[in-house]
């Protein structure tokens, strides 16, 4: 910022004022409310937990050694960490072009089904297989969330109405396929009964993701690897480039942006379909590297986690990775709380709860230092 | 086949009510600009606090009115946070949603419960008219509360003070702020328009129609609710219009298999979601939305 | 109508409405400073000023839209709160506003009934007749049912103003009124306020920039300059002349030919010290044409003509200023060379090349820079920063291998926020934390800094104070001397005259006329934007 800080002697008239800083003190205030709010929310949770009958302290104790507690721990936190991480990028591209895309759910779904359909389908080392199961899942993902853009963009239906309503009928689709024995359905030995909750076959071992820790009760896989070279991708991207520019301005005015030449649909319908894409290939990571199968109810709710580690992040795109690796955590813990008897249903309330918390501090610290800047430099009378 | 006919037509009416209480206010909503999705948490809050009341207070009308009051409850968290601090009202409503599917389920694994339903309440006379008869005038008690609602939000949105205002800050809020209505106000006001019949919609699900709570019970009616609005061109008759379509879109799911005829069960567990997806791309251009739906009004920066 | 103004100031001059040392800034910029005001029963009151004198910022703080920090407002005596204009109306007064607070869906009987205040019931046959009764009294006919989206812009103003009327308010304020009417239009809106202040009484407040109209129908005129009142003096008594320079003072640096503007006296104008003699002499037909508009017609929706077959051309180094009052198609216009209209039939050519609008980058790389009206509309994103801002207009040459290059756009910004004297914390502040002035000048800079050959201007000096007006002037001079042709499009004709070589007159969508400046006629041009040309619709 040192390049801003011209003096009167370079640039004739120019008044020089510092870069905006707000005071400390407002930083530690914003930083108390974050404590605070945070504070809050678990209290709101361990308020529920109380008037149900279950010991919060008990409960917390579970999930903390369920997330980072031990090796298996991190690694369940880290594996569920990668499919959310892809989700919540996708969202935050979305979100900077100025659209809410919550149709994960579906586009997870799609992905991995097509993903399951490629990686059945063909014979080859793996790392063709594999690429073709990424590219397959994410061509998937895109194209399903670009249902929603031709809604958008040719007939003005909200694409937050249509991408959700598309997560129902993405289920359906992979519902269909799985029941089918002439599509996806489980081969099944002669004379065996169908399995309650039909499924496809699984991957051949060239379709699963290469290992990187590997012990008794755990396997971690690469996609957190994957999702983190995307992240930084992706920022980077968001920042620096044109791609990038052209997306912010488009969410931020998009009569500016057509004034300047950029189309508002193009780049719009072209980041819900980079959203639906990221959401595909974490259906793919998922099948790839821990279902290995596609089955109802596959998404799993990542999709939702994904899109609420996106909101906690806001504005600071590599802040994805950590809110990613929190709700990884969180998923992480719910799954040993069943161990306490407490329904690991609760984690659903406390990602809530996490979202408002970080929320609530940040927006307050923006809207202070929008107002720092304006008595600094005058009024804009909008 | 009258029997056939009268029995879809039933039960495309009775999922049509819950959809047109939650649409009705959802309709309010938006034309005062807002677009609010957090009706479908509300929705869902407010069918279980409506069953746990039911079976806590032993009386289903108890339990409706816990319901309800629950729904009012998420529409001013919803209100304020949207309309007053101006958190994105998506954003908003989406978090809700979650939040209200995180805490149902929770408590409903953690809490047992047995809720009373709403026996059935048969008008004399009326309910034997053929065809319509049973569907109209023999339902369970809060149903009959739309033979009031409807015409109610008719006079709101067409001869009330407040309807007017709230028109004039869906279509235009400089122009409304003018002319001294405090624009924030009057959208949370149909926020909580909104979340009272939301709540009335979530109760009628869980202790009327259906006497049970389970995971999710509502399945997004919130939004078949507002799809319905969108297709029925922000008119209350086309809303009406619109949730007797999705109702029987509904409706065919559950009655065609009973009546032997064999449909692929995914494609009529989708039916009512294409079918909303299918009203927004042929209406949603066709009929003019309220010219400020969905944006914030603020006369400078805060 | 002497003998009229004779009998008011007999009458008794009981103050109605008195302020006292009110002032009011908006971050550095000083609004009102220290104003005192006092206006009698029965009196029509001129406020009359440049723009940004402080005149609608003064009665806005009078009606409670705008909170000033020190000063005192009375009503017959009693104190009126600050910053509530549901008190404010309750207490007598009402405000028409420039821009109108219509909701254009709605029918005529609804939006009047839409500032009743309170638990009044919503009355259709009640409002329509009292629409009627007060259209009558005082000849302003509006059909109540008619939809507002419908009606002319004259007749949305009597909506505004039958609103006013039907509370019978004590103190009726009317900003900017004519700015938007036809000359018949404006007579009939001036009858109506003489027999308001004549036979009931009311009181009238009229805010306004032209000499003319302020003399033939005020009592008082009261003359504001950088939000100081200069002097109140009775109409009666002034000349336009003597009015002009209390308005504008004697340091401005205003060229002085704004002084023979609204005086009705075209020859004066040119012979000012301080116009554009050489420039005003150049014949345009020897410039090569970089713009050609030719037959161009937009319908809006409904399929009114917003562009009527458009036809005009800017020659290279050339200021064409389109004059007209707001409304009858500039926006339009603007739009169309912005890339945000596509026409509806005719041909948009720059430097000979026949170019889509609408659709793609072909406008702005063919060289079009766009001042629009309204610069929050597309000119500039509030939130991103001041750089970003100005990368808007001419990332063309600094993207490599599509990786917008930092260095580069610093250099560039830091180039322009000193030359165009921008005053801003840094160059990574959002835009939005600068003052109006100041995000005015980003945008110039921008549309400068590509050295565009065609540059269209829209109101680019609207609510800028005098200073910054000058400034600006200069820099779409400097513009032009170095090749750049400038579509200049104002409903301000001291702007129109200040820069440029020719004029054309722009009324309903259609171009009326185009002339060398130094053959206008003001009181001709005058009359060509203010006449009906045809029927509406």
């Amino acid at each position: 910022m040192t390049a801003a800080e011209t003096t009167p002697e370079q640039s004739g008239t120019t008044v020089a004022v510092r870069p905006p800083r707000l005071p400390l003190s407002e930083y530690l205030r914003v930083g108390a409310l974050l404590v605070a709010s945070m504070a809050a929310a678990i209290g709101c949770a361990a308020l529920l937990l109380s008037v149900t009958g279950s010991s919060p302290a008990t409960v917390f104790r579970a999930m903390v050694t369920g997330s980072v507690g031990s090796r298996v721990a991190l690694t369940a936190t880290l594996n569920h960490a990668g499919p959310i991480l892809l989700v919540a990028l996708g969202a935050l591209v979305a979100t900077r072009s100025g659209l809410l895309n919550i149709g994960q759910e579906g586009q997870i779904s799609i992905g991995a089904l097509f993903g399951v359909a490629v990686g059945l389908a063909v014979q080859a080392p793996r790392g063709i297989t594999l690429l073709l199961i990424g590219a397959t899942a994410a061509a998937a993902g895109a194209l399903w969330a670009s249902l929603a853009s031709v809604l958008r963009f040719t007939r003005g239906g909200s694409e937050v109405i249509t991408t959700l309503l598309l997560n129902f009928v993405g289920f359906q689709v992979v519902s269909f396929a799985v029941n089918r024995p002439w599509l996806l359905q489980e081969d099944l030995p002669e004379g065996s009964i169908l399995s309650a909750s039909p499924q496809s076959n699984p991957l051949p071992p060239a379709g699963h993701l290469p290992t990187l820790a590997q012990g008794p009760g755990f396997r971690l896989n690469s996609g957190i690897t994957v999702a983190v070279g995307l992240a930084l991708v992706l920022a980077f991207l968001l920042a620096r480039t044109r791609w990038g520019f052209e997306l912010r301005t488009v969410g931020l005015n998009p009569r500016a942006a057509r004034r300047s030449g950029v189309s508002p649909a193009r780049v719009g319908s072209g980041a819900l379909a980079l959203s639906g894409a990221l959401a595909g290939l974490a259906g793919g990571v998922l099948l790839s590297g821990t279902a290995f199968r596609v089955n109802d109810g596959f998404s799993n709710n990542y999709g939702w986690e994904g899109l609420l580690a996106a909101l906690v992040a806001g504005s600071v795109t590599l802040a994805v990775i950590p809110s990613s690796l929190l709700f990884g955590a969180l998923r992480a813990g719910s799954g040993v709380l069943a161990a306490t008897g407490v329904s690991p249903t609760i984690v659903g309330a406390v990602q809530a709860l996490v979202v408002i918390a970080v929320t609530l501090p940040l927006l307050y610290l923006n809207r202070r230092r929008l107002r720092a800047l304006v008595q600094r430099t005058g009024v804009s009378r909008t | 086949m009258i029997d056939n006919i009268t029995l879809i037509v039933d039960s495309s009416v009775r999922i049509a009510a819950t959809l047109l209480f939650a649409a009705l206010g959802e309709l309010v909503a938006e034309r005062a600009g807002t677009l609010n999705i957090s009706v479908e948490g509300a929705m869902l809050s407010s069918a279980f606090a409506a069953a746990y009341g039911s079976h806590a207070t032993g009386s289903a009308y108890y339990g409706f009115l816990i319901g309800v009051a629950v729904g009012i409850v998420v529409s001013l968290v919803q209100a304020n946070l949207s309309h007053r601090i101006r958190i994105n009202q998506f954003v908003t409503g989406l978090v809700l949603n979650l939040l209200a599917i995180g805490v149902t389920s929770f408590l409903l694994a953690e809490v047992k419960m047995a809720p009373v339903q709403f026996g059935l309440v048969r008008i004399p006379g009326l309910a034997s008219i053929p065809i319509i008869g049973d569907a109209l005038f023999e339902q369970r008690a809060p149903f009959f509360l739309l033979y009031g609602l409807v015409p109610l939000v008719w006079w709101v949105l067409k001869r009330s003070r407040w309807g007017l205002e709230l028109n004039a800050v869906g279509e235009n809020p400089t122009a409304a702020d003018a002319n001294g209505i405090p624009v924030d106000v009057r959208r949370r006001q149909a926020i909580y328009f909104g979340g009272l019949l939301a709540g009335i919609s979530g109760a009628y699900l869980s202790v009327g129609l259906i006497g049970a709570f389970t995971p999710n019970m509502t399945a997004l009616r919130g939004f078949i609710a507002i799809a319905a609005v969108i297709f029925g061109g922000w008119t209350l008759s086309g809303t009406v219009a619109g949730t007797l379509l999705f109702g029987g879109a509904e409706a065919l799911r559950v009655s065609l298999p009973a009546l032997g005829v064999t449909i692929t069960p995914q494609v009529l567990i989708a039916l009512p979601y294409l079918a909303a997806i299918a009203a927004i791309a042929v209406l949603s251009q066709r009929r003019r939305q309220p010219a400020a739906l969905g944006q914030t009004f603020g006369r400078g920066i805060s | 109508m002497s003998e009229a103004k004779a009998s008011t100031s007999a009458a008794g001059p009981e103050v109605v409405l008195g302020l006292r040392s009110v002032s009011k800034r908006f971050g550095r910029v000083v609004a009102c400073d220290d104003v005192s005001l006092n206006v009698r029963a029965g009196e029509i009151r001129g406020l009359l000023g440049q723009n940004g004198a402080g005149k609608s910022t003064l009665m806005k703080i009078v009606a409670g839209f705008v909170r000033p920090e020190a000063g005192e407002i009375r009503i017959r005596g009693e104190t009126l709160g600050f910053g509530d204009p549901v008190i404010a109306a309750e207490r007598g007064i009402a405000m028409v506003h420039q821009h109108f607070s219509l909701v254009g869906p709605m029918p005529v009987w609804k939006n009047v009934t839409l500032s009743d205040r309170g638990h009044k019931k919503v009355d259709r046959t009640g409002t329509s007749r009292q629409i009627r009764e007060i259209g009558q009294r005082y000849g302003l006919d509006v059909d109540p049912d008619a939809i507002v989206d419908d009606l002319a812009v004259g007749e949305r103003q009597r909506v505004e103003l039958l609103k006013c009327l039907r509370r019978q308010p004590d103190i009726l304020i009317l900003d900017e009124p004519t700015s938007v009417l036809t000359r018949e239009e404006s007579t009939a809106l001036f009858g109506v306020l003489r027999r308001l202040a004549r036979e009931r009484g009311q009181s009238v407040v009229l805010i306004s920039h032209e000499l003319e109209e302020m003399l033939e129908v005020t009592d008082r005129v009261t003359v504001l300059r950088d939000g100081r009142v200069v002097s109140t003096v009775e109409s009666a008594e002034a000349s336009p002349d003597s009015l002009a320079q209390e308005m504008l003072g004697h340091d401005v640096t205003v060229p002085a030919e704004v002084l023979g503007l609204t005086l009705d006296e075209p020859g004066k104008a040119a012979g000012v010290p301080g116009s554009l003699p050489a420039r005003s002499g150049v014949p345009s037909g020897h410039r090569a044409a970089v713009l050609e508009l030719s037959d161009i017609t937009v319908a809006s929706a409904v399929g009114h003509k917003l562009l009527d077959g458009v036809s005009l051309d800017v020659g290279e180094g050339e200021i064409l200023g389109v004059a007209g009052v707001a409304g009858n198609g500039q926006e339009e216009l603007t739009g169309l060379l912005s890339n945000l209209i596509r026409p509806d039939g005719g041909e948009v050519r720059v430097e000979g090349r026949t170019i889509q609008t609408g659709r793609g980058r072909q406008l702005s790389r063919a060289g079009v820079g766009v001042i629009p009206a309204d610069r929050h509309d597309s000119g500039c994103v509030l939130e991103m920063s001041v750089a970003e801002n100005i990368a808007l207009g001419s990332l063309d040459g600094m993207v490599r291998w599509g990786v917008v290059q930092q260095q580069k756009l610093h250099q560039l910004t830091q180039r322009l926020v000193g030359d165009f004297r921008i005053i801003t914390s840094s160059l990574s502040a959002p835009l939005r934390s600068l003052s109006g002035g100041n995000q005015q000048r980003v945008v110039l800079a921008r549309e400068l800094a590509r050295r565009p050959c065609v540059l269209v201007a829209a109101e680019p000096t609207q609510g800028l104070d005098i200073g910054a007006r000058g400034y600006i002037w200069d820099r779409l001079r400097e513009a032009a001397a170095g090749g750049t042709g400038i579509l200049l499009l104002s409903s301000d004709l001291a702007e129109i005259m200040a820069l440029s070589h020719r004029v054309a007159v722009i009324n309903r969508g259609r171009i009326v006329s185009t002339m060398a400046r130094a053959d206008v006629d003001l009181a001709e041009l005058g009359r060509m934007m203010g006449a009906r040309t045809h029927d509406r619709r």
